[in-house]
């Protein structure tokens, strides 16, 4: 088990979220950086899809109660056990009694505890991520607080190393599909969407213009400052189905990208839309940083998702496969 | 008869040919001063292992590779932790990778001690067993 020491507001439990239900208005929830929670879950021998802590707040400090095999994935923390520093992308095992110290990012905004067994609350339809808007799933439906202690489930994978394993991260793995910011600038790239042409010669500032990620931004959507875009005539349009990456322009005239709590329906015009192989990287964007989207293909897209689950693949075969060795040789 | 090099590539790659066409598992060489394994398993890329098996002083640890696959004395999205030595090192610290694809399998010492010295280069491809870190444990 693992208890909570202190806390920022808004960590969570958070799984890959629970997709099917937005049409009764349920968000899908999950980790804003679905891709580091896989590769944690992958390198400590759980189901990718397991349960973990979403750390956005910090100073984060957690006391295990017991031998827990562990790896923090995403953001770097600079992380320490019991004061010695961690490695992220690394697995390690915490004998009872020891600390875990997670300070401010160096870099990016989401780190992932993944323990071995996974996180082990109640399923609520099919996920345990928590929906925070819901007030359901997760930790009681709400951010964890200090005192909390969360069970672990099920150790499915035995036969981890005694040395633990690590990964390449995926922004090194992936640095030729996902280029790393210039001048801080973030490319996220996007497709047009439905009103896209009804912005006229706006839309074309809202591909050129840097956009600022504002205060304003959370799980559910980043609400973008920069200089606005209106639409050539008023809008009415009615509600419609909209999903984690779409963009849409209200009456303020800036964007707000909706995130993983995305809300389930929306009416304002939607001018473009994330690509979800970018998802990731956008859930791992500082609130005051700047992006700027760069209009893409279907077919890029496509490359880029491609590119990602090869990577995730890789991980998969690779981790069993040093698995299976290191057990023949022993 | 001249000794195989049993660390050239190209023996292995011939090797593990011929174990794939006559349909055997695998295979384990021992020499006085080197080994090879080869393992392969069905719907798997075929795990190779192997190296030389230097003795090290009785007072210092050898930590050696537990497989085959590229020494990396760093993570390599975290160049700044490679240090110097000789340099203190306690359990929990990784002392370098081993790396298999995007795989990177920590190198940990049983002890805690001084690390003397790296005696790979980093990047270099390394066999089961090879040398990599001397380390002085503390009494």
């Amino acid at each position: 088990m693992i208890e909570i020491v202190h806390t920022g507001p808004f960590n969570t439990v958070q799984d890959l979220g629970r997709p099917g239900y937005r049409n009764i208005g349920v968000t899908a929830s999950g980790a804003m950086d679905s891709l580091a929670l896989k590769i944690g879950n992958m390198i400590v021998g759980n189901d990718e899809g397991a349960a973990a802590v979403e750390i956005q707040t910090f100073p984060f400090r957690a006391r295990f109660s017991g031998r827990v095999v562990f790896a923090l994935t995403g953001a770097d923390c600079g992380a320490t056990l019991d004061g010695v520093e961690l490695l992220p992308w690394c697995t390690y095992a915490a004998e009872m009694g020891q600390v875990l110290d997670l300070a401010q990012p160096r870099a990016a905004t989401r780190a992932y505890l993944c323990a071995q067994g996974g996180v082990d609350v109640p399923s609520v339809m099919g996920s345990r991520s928590t929906s925070l808007r819901g007030g359901f799933g997760g930790n009681a439906g709400r951010s964890l607080a200090a005192g909390d202690v969360i069970g672990l489930g099920e150790i499915v994978d035995a036969a981890w190393p005694k040395d633990g394993l690590a990964v390449i991260d995926p922004g090194l793995a992936l640095s030729e599909m996902f280029p790393p910011s210039s001048d801080g600038l973030l490319p996220i790239r996007a497709l047009p969407a439905g009103e896209h042409e009804l912005f006229g010669a706006d839309a074309e500032r809202f591909w050129e213009q840097t956009w600022k990620i504002s205060a304003q931004s959370d799980r559910t959507g980043y609400r973008l400052s920069g200089d606005p875009i209106k639409p050539t005539a008023p809008v009415e349009m009615r509600s419609h189905g909209v999903v984690p990456g779409v963009i849409q322009v209200p009456p303020s005239g800036e964007p707000i990208v909706q995130m993983s709590d995305a809300n389930t329906a929306g009416g304002y015009p939607k001018i473009a839309g994330v690509i979800e192989a970018d998802l990731w990287r956008l859930g791992q964007a500082r609130i005051g940083s700047r992006l700027q989207f760069v209009r893409t293909t279907h077919s890029e897209a496509l490359a880029v998702e491609k590119a990602v689950a090869g990577y995730v693949e890789d991980v998969r075969n690779t981790s069993q496969m040093v698995k299976r060795a290191l057990k023949a040789m022993a | 008869m001249s000794d195989v090099d049993f660390s050239d590539p190209a023996t292995i790659a011939l090797l593990t040919s011929a174990l794939e066409a006559a349909g055997v598992d695998g295979v384990e060489i021992e020499q006085p001063a080197s080994g090879l394994r080869i393992l392969l398993a069905k719907g798997s890329r075929p795990f190779v292992s192997g190296g030389s098996k230097p003795g090290g002083r009785a007072a210092t640890m050898v930590i050696r590779a537990p497989m085959a696959g590229r020494f990396w004395v760093h993570h390599p999205s975290w160049p700044a932790t490679a240090r110097n030595y000789p340099r203190p090192v306690t359990r929990m610290d990784v002392l370098g990778f081993i790396r298999v694809g995007p795989i990177l399998l920590p190198l940990r010492t049983a002890v805690s001690g001084r690390v003397e010295k790296c005696v790979a280069e980093h990047d270099a491809m390394v066999g089961f067993g090879d040398s990599l870190f001397e380390i002085e444990p503390h009494s």
